[in-house]
């Protein structure tokens, strides 16, 4: 395939799952000032509980029509529609090359990241009887998106090509494509995702103890250092059918930020680690589906790596039981 | 993750949770004198206000490393990292700051790896270190190795290993709220105190006002100001603007770093590496023009040296157009990686392949790649001393402005002086960040008022800060109202202006704004400037975009993550961002470090061994250079 033909323009019509919240009714503000007493919490009640309602709202598709180069991302596009369109849509963006971790979307119902997605790999024609190659009608994209791509060169010019984009499943949606991943994060905290050093520190002539690094070479190095480059974006957490947000499993990101101390020579807190893990909402509640691993922005196998912790946990539990 | 509710009053709230403002928490909540205060039952209240979940803070997108003296490798002394920084600097960095910056950054490192941060590593385990430009032994003798790193992702490694820790000491954070407001008094003889904050909470779109005896400044660089930038879309200089919007001045504004690699159309770096490997320039008659300007140092020039060479050959005519808009302007070079051979390029330069491949579509063994500069660093920000205390410098002498404190991109300590060298932001961020939060530690614990319960916080006095949200939630509720509910038949002016630019201007939004600002800042400011291109572009800024940022409104009523109503307070910062820039650039009437003034060429330390402070109405005033250990030489390479 020659550049010129990657990088051909052409007409895209983005379809957009939209939200707008109602606002608050001014009969149900809860309190006046913000600078209540504890006790009079103008954000009142337990975050928990607003979570499991959905929000109130108003829910429409909307399309956007626009001219874009075959290389251009997901997010150039919404960039430009933002511009040139309709600054109202809402969408959460910020570095625009991969390493902010904040543009997670359903891209054709996959999750993945807009500032990733390029338009070549995500457009597809707009027929509803629409089969590929081998037959079957696509319904999700494969691992390797390039690999399966459209021909763009087979197709009809007059062909309506679309891109359906919504907000990340699995967390309700705040609005358009912007979904609330509190839950996530806050997963990621309870599991103490912070190093807990086992203290074998050097010691200067002088008895101080700051002075040096706690030493790990790179084969220790290389056990954990995929695991910490998560940039918590949520993507496995929208691919997982077990994980929905909610309380039942504590979700392959904040696994993954266990398994990134499990593994790392310099802490010294595995044993409270996997008992963490042992909890109904842990090791127990994964399913090994492996969907989390298609899309990991970091190239994290997310499902081997969980598989692997999950082992640990199981080994640990029986050795307990032992007891 | 937001507060349940606010304080009454905040003992310290610090603004921004990249390295800067994370360091800072870090440095408060783990002093001693913050212990104490626990123990006797005083618990200071502090919030960390962010407009970004912290994680996704453009720290993370720095891949270089932190310099340290460390001597992992090399053998290496921190007299002469501090000699370096000063050079880098052009001779305007303070001496006394990069002293400390030299001194501390080890136990700065050391401190991050306690903290987490899996930095790459020799094979007996230390941290291992690399070369990056600038930085020698024995005075500039030759390079060493003093730049610590964690593969190419040392900010995201950082970035993440600060806020777990703060995770672990159970810092509360206020998560994407947007402060549009710094409120700060100003007494009869001229004495400025802190009061507090107006913030948005974008969840809810409702405006608070937040009281608070010390507040830290740590929001980041202004990349935003240029189209073409490597920094992320939210570095649009707010707090620097919070500041002069506050009467407050900026030091140093008109020194930005640009790199001379960006990938066209998108900005994104490509690593030095690609011309360390063989990778050459050629303009569009297919010249390779390095070695016309920089003879003995061709394609490897330093930074500022070959982005001015990019530009001036776009200036004669000799620019080619971003294929991806064949149509558009000239201004780009080529980047020729198709001698290096495909073997090579697979094995030194997988990222840059990468980046070439995703973001341009192109090939880089067969295809030419388009580059031009691109705007990477704000040396200058809000005048800062070395425990972060932010001054005015007024008659000849800083006076501090009380509880207000800045850190970071956005701060100005000077230790970058008009040129940063490379590995020194994420050192001067984490370092000075952490400085800040120990010396506010220090002054909360004398301050009687400090962690004192609800019932005995007498003396509260909110005036200002009720009065400035007031204000604010005004602006808000007519921001939100549809463009045409407002017309307003006496305001001549505007209609007249509305009619000048015809229809298209009536439908305006700030994305299209900071796009148009950041083009004109490019044309005039970008790499190079001279007295006529600083006045077209205030005079643009004069009689077109200002007046459109104020004339902006949301297209919906919803205030709920109203995305938009923050990229309009956002693009009226950069609007006043840019005057003061531009108005500081053109008082610098000299060349030095990353400004480069056609019209006065040469450095001129009879007149601008200073550094410019500036206000919102553009006046400038000068701040002598301290120099305590190496006097101004000339900046050879």
């Amino acid at each position: 395939m020659t550049n010129a033909a990657v990088d051909r323009m052409l007409t895209v019509t983005l379809r957009v799952s939209r939200f707008t919240p109602k606002p608050e009714r001014p009969g149900r503000r809860r309190g006046g000032s913000p600078f209540g007493s504890r006790s009079k919490s103008p954000f009142g009640g337990d975050a928990a509980a607003g979570r499991t309602n959905r929000a109130r709202g108003k829910r429409w598709t909307q399309e956007y029509t626009l001219d874009v180069h075959a290389s251009d991302s997901v997010l150039d596009c919404l960039l430009t529609v933002k511009r040139e369109q309709d600054p109202s849509l809402a969408f959460r963006y910020s570095c625009g090359h991969g390493m902010c971790g904040s543009d997670a979307v359903a891209i054709n119902g996959t999750p993945t990241l807009l500032c990733t997605a390029k338009v070549r790999d995500w457009v597809r024609p707009d027929t509803p009887g629409f089969v590929g190659d081998d037959g079957f009608r696509p319904t999700g994209e494969p691992v390797d998106a390039d690999a399966h791509a459209l021909d763009l060169d087979a197709l009809d010019p007059d062909t309506t090509l679309v891109i359906e984009l919504a907000a990340l499943p699995g967390f309700p949606t705040q609005r358009d494509l912007i979904a609330d991943i509190d839950p996530m994060l806050d997963q990621i905290r309870k599991l103490e995702p912070y190093l807990k050093a086992s203290g074998d520190l050097q010691v200067t002539d002088e008895g101080k103890i700051n002075a040096f690094e706690y030493l790990q070479n790179p084969e220790q190095l290389a056990r954990y250092e995929l695991l910490s480059n998560c940039i918590a974006c949520g993507v496995c957490e929208g691919s997982c059918p077990v994980y929905a947000g909610g309380d039942a499993f504590v979700g392959p990101a904040a696994m993954i930020a266990a398994s990134r101390f499990i593994n790392d020579s310099r802490d010294g807190a595995t044993a409270s680690r996997l008992t963490a893990l042992m909890e109904p909402d842990g090791a127990r509640a994964c399913q090994s589906v492996r969907a989390c691993s298609m899309h990991c922005p970091k190239g994290i196998d997310v499902g081997e790596e969980l598989w692997q912790t999950i082992q640990k946990v199981d080994a640990a539990r029986v050795s307990s039981e032992a007891e | 993750m937001s507060p349940k509710q606010l304080e009454t009053q905040y003992d310290v709230v610090i603004v921004g949770a990249g390295a800067a403002g994370l360091s800072a928490s870090l440095g408060l909540v783990r002093s001693d004198r913050f212990a104490q205060m626990k123990e006797e039952g005083r618990t200071p209240r502090i919030l960390v206000i962010s407009k970004l979940q912290p994680l996704r803070s453009h720290t993370g997108s720095a891949e270089g490393g932190i310099a340290a003296s460390l001597g992992s490798i090399d053998h290496d002394d921190w007299h002469w990292h501090f000699y370096d920084t000063i050079k880098g600097s052009d001779w305007l960095a303070d001496q006394d700051m990069a002293e400390i910056l030299a001194k501390e950054a080890p136990a700065t490192v050391i401190g991050l790896e306690h903290d987490g941060v899996a930095f790459s590593r020799t094979e007996d385990g230390h941290i291992a270190q690399r070369l990056f430009g600038g930085h020698t032994a024995e005075f500039g003798k030759q390079p060493v190795r003093r730049t610590a790193y964690a593969a190419d992702r040392i900010g995201h490694q950082i970035l993440h290993a600060l806020w777990q820790q703060c995770v672990k000491e159970g810092v509360e954070f206020a998560e994407e709220w947007y402060v549009s407001d710094l409120v700060v008094e100003r007494d009869g003889n001229g004495h400025t105190t802190a009061r507090g904050l107006v913030v948005i909470d974008t969840h809810s779109g409702k405006v608070h006002g937040v009281n608070a005896r010390n507040i830290v400044l740590a929001t980041g660089g202004a990349g935003r100001l240029f189209h073409t930038t490597s920094n992320s879309w939210d570095l649009t200089g707010d707090g620097m603007a919070l500041a002069l919007e506050a009467g407050l001045q900026l030091e140093d504004t008109e020194f930005v770093q640009f790199h001379p690699t960006g990938l066209a159309h998108t900005g994104i770096l490509l690593s030095e590496a690609a011309r360390g490997e063989g990778g050459r320039l050629l303009n569009a008659d297919g010249e390779h023009f390095m070695d016309r300007y920089a003879p003995g140092h061709g394609d490897l020039a330093a930074r500022d040296v070959v982005s001015r060479s990019i530009v001036a050959e776009v200036d004669a005519g000799r620019g080619v157009a971003d294929p991806k808009d064949p149509n558009g302007p000239k201004d780009c070079v080529w980047l020729d990686l198709t001698g290096i051979g495909e073997q090579t390029l697979k094995e030194k330069l997988p990222e840059v392949c990468d980046t070439v491949r995703e973001y341009a579509g192109l090939d880089p063994a067969h295809d030419l790649i388009p580059i031009k500069p691109t705007a990477h660093y704000t040396m200058g920000g809000i005048p800062i001393t070395a425990d972060g205390n932010v001054y005015e410098w007024v008659d000849g002498s800083r006076r501090i402005v009380d509880g207000l404190y800045a850190a970071g991109e956005c701060s100005c300590v000077s230790v970058h002086g008009a040129n940063r060298l490379g590995a020194n932001s994420l050192l001067d961020a984490c370092l000075f960040g952490s400085r800040t939060g120990a010396a506010i530690a220090n002054a909360i614990a004398d301050d009687p008022m400090a962690g004192v319960p609800d019932e005995e916080l007498i003396d509260v006095d909110s005036t200002a800060v009720d009065d400035a949200a007031d204000n604010r939630e005004r602006g808000i509720k007519a921001l939100l109202q549809p463009a045409n509910a407002d017309a307003d038949d006496n305001d001549s002016d505007a209609d007249n202006a509305d009619d000048a630019n015809g229809g298209a201007q009536t439908d305006d939004n700030p994305y299209r704004l900071m796009a148009d600002l950041g083009a004109l800042m490019e044309r005039h400011a970008a790499v190079r400037c001279d007295h006529d291109g600083i006045a077209t572009a205030l005079a643009t800024i004069d009689d077109t975009l200002a007046p459109r940022a104020e004339r902006l409104h949301a297209h919906s009523d919803t205030a709920a993550y109203n995305q938009e109503l923050t990229a309009i307070l956002e693009a009226r910062h950069l609007v006043t961002l840019a005057t003061v820039m531009l108005a500081a650039s053109d008082a610098r009437e000299e060349s030095r470090g990353s400004l480069y003034r056609t019209d006065h060429p040469q450095r001129d330390d009879e007149r601008f061994l200073a550094h410019s402070m500036v206000t919102r109405d553009r006046g400038v005033a000068w701040q002598p250079v301290t120099i305590t250990a190496y006097p101004p030489k000339a900046r050879q390479y």
